[in-house]
């Protein structure tokens, strides 16, 4: 193990090179490319065995990563914002198929109007096409959620999201414990599951009439909830192999006595850190509650390290139009009939705007004098 | 209930959809091989679902997979478009 200092796309590169992908499609993009650009220099310089496919389209992109993946390869591919949008129709279809998967993503805010700063509205917008979805607080989360994305999505059959936020984590530096390429080699055994075979040729994603589709969304769903138990499974085995500290579903910060905690995903953990430090050196019984694992979304894990507490701020880096924040009303959802406590949702760092120690404060202020529980407070307007 | 036993990736024998539609209803003209020696082979390229094939015993067409768009038609001699249906004048 050896420590670098590398932005969170080259974490993520290092991370695909790590395990050895074969097949990687993609479609040039900001801020993902830097990640393509890192991994084709592998490429080019003969660190990495891996067809790279250079496509029209993200469509293409991601149809050409699962045509890897359907003959048995370990297939790869970055994107963002339009593009993951261009994708979505492939993106169901790894998710229905089966194929295990892992997608970077630079979070990047959606059009209309144009932007191209950091948010979660596109990770948000595929939360409902049967991939597992990972944020990442840091860089060295990037690199470690892409390792154990592969096993996670090898095990269960079902494709990865690792997500980063643009800007914030794809192009700023940090220092970055990589793991020995060896102990990696015997962390991600390469098991081939090839759904296409020449010799038995068949059709992939043929009509499944209705008496057979409400079983396989079943089945799929299944894989899913599996996950829940699979994913810290994954995570305590690459600490132990490791020496990293990386959480499977969610992360408790200061939650022992916590009256009042914030829950958020992504970058924003690690300003709502400083924020916690701060209010706990004024005597304040505030905790944190780090979500890697948005999808599946680990109900059980969110309600035990919250039925103690009185208030719950959730710091949401999108907006679900008419409804509010999307962890807020996952969070909502979850804790129906487990508590009085009050629970509001914040909106802030839209399209990269501040999200910084001040807007957490005045989300976290907002929460503790306001008596409306159902509503999403806008910070930063 | 139970929930059935079904293959992890959907997937299903090839032509499954052909044999689901009944073969072909949605054609309303089929190619037909008039002359054989004079079907071109590049047609085997033209035709959208691989169902025609030219060898040396000849041109021929699987209907299964046709759906009569008469790409091949056009393109080559020795193949005719000929109307599926033969019932009575007007029903169309």
């Amino acid at each position: 193990m050896n420590k670098v200092l590398i932005t969170g796309s080259e974490a993520a590169a290092l991370g695909a090179k790590l395990a050895k992908i074969e097949v990687l499609g993609y479609y040039p993009i900001t801020p993902a490319f830097p990640a393509m650009e890192r991994l084709s220099k592998y490429i080019e310089d003969g660190e990495l065995n891996c067809k790279f496919i250079r496509v029209e389209s993200d469509h293409s992109a991601l149809a050409s990563v699962l045509g890897g993946s359907l003959a048995g390869a370990r297939s790869y591919t970055v994107t963002n914002s339009q593009g993951l949008l261009l994708m979505t129709e492939v993106v169901y279809h790894a998710a229905g198929l089966r194929q295990p998967i892992v997608m970077g993503v630079a979070n990047r805010a959606l059009s209309a109007p144009h932007s191209r700063f950091p948010e979660h509205g596109d990770a948000v917008s595929q939360g409902a096409t049967g991939w597992i979805q990972l944020f990442s607080e840091n860089n060295q989360d990037v690199l470690d959620n892409t390792i154990q994305a592969f096993r996670v999505a090898e095990e269960l059959r079902t494709p990865v999201m690792v997500n980063y936020e643009g800007y914030l984590q794809s192009h700023t530096l940090e220092e970055v414990f990589v793991p020995d390429q060896g102990k990696v080699d015997a962390f991600l055994p390469l098991k081939r599951m090839p759904a296409l075979d020449v010799t038995n040729p068949r059709g992939v994603n043929t009509v499944a009439g209705p008496d057979v589709y409400t079983d396989y969304k079943y089945i799929q769903n299944a894989a899913m909830e599996q996950a829940l138990e699979l994913i810290p499974k994954v995570a305590a085995d690459y600490n132990r192999e490791f020496g990293a500290n990386s959480c499977g579903l969610i992360e408790g910060y200061m939650m022992d006595d916590a009256e009042h905690a914030i829950v958020a995903m992504g970058s924003i953990v690690g300003t709502a850190r400083l924020l916690v430090d701060e209010l706990r050196k004024q005597g304040k019984k505030i905790g944190l509650v780090k979500v890697k694992t948005w999808r599946p979304f680990p109900a059980q894990a969110v309600n035990q390290i919250l039925k103690n507490v009185k208030y719950v701020t959730v710091l949401d880096k999108n907006i679900v139009f008419g409804v509010g924040g999307a962890l807020a009303t996952d969070i909502k959802a979850n804790l129906y009939g487990q508590g009085s406590m009050v629970i509001n949702g914040a909106i802030l760092g839209l399209g990269g705007g501040k999200c910084g120690v001040k807007e957490i404060k005045e989300a976290v202020d907002h929460t503790e004098s306001s008596e409306n529980k159902n509503r999403s407070e806008w910070i930063g307007l | 209930m139970a929930v059935k036993n079904l293959p992890i990736v959907p997937s299903g024998d090839p032509g499954a959809l052909v044999e689901a539609a009944n073969y072909a209803t949605w054609r309303i003209f089929r190619p037909v091989i008039t002359e054989s020696a004079k079907v071109n082979p590049i047609v085997t390229l033209y035709c959208p679902d691989g169902a025609i094939t030219v060898d040396e015993s000849g041109a021929e067409v699987n209907y299964k997979l046709c759906k009569g768009c008469g790409i091949c038609a056009k393109e080559s001699e020795g193949i005719q478009m000929v109307p599926e249906y033969t019932g009575p004048k007007g029903v169309f």
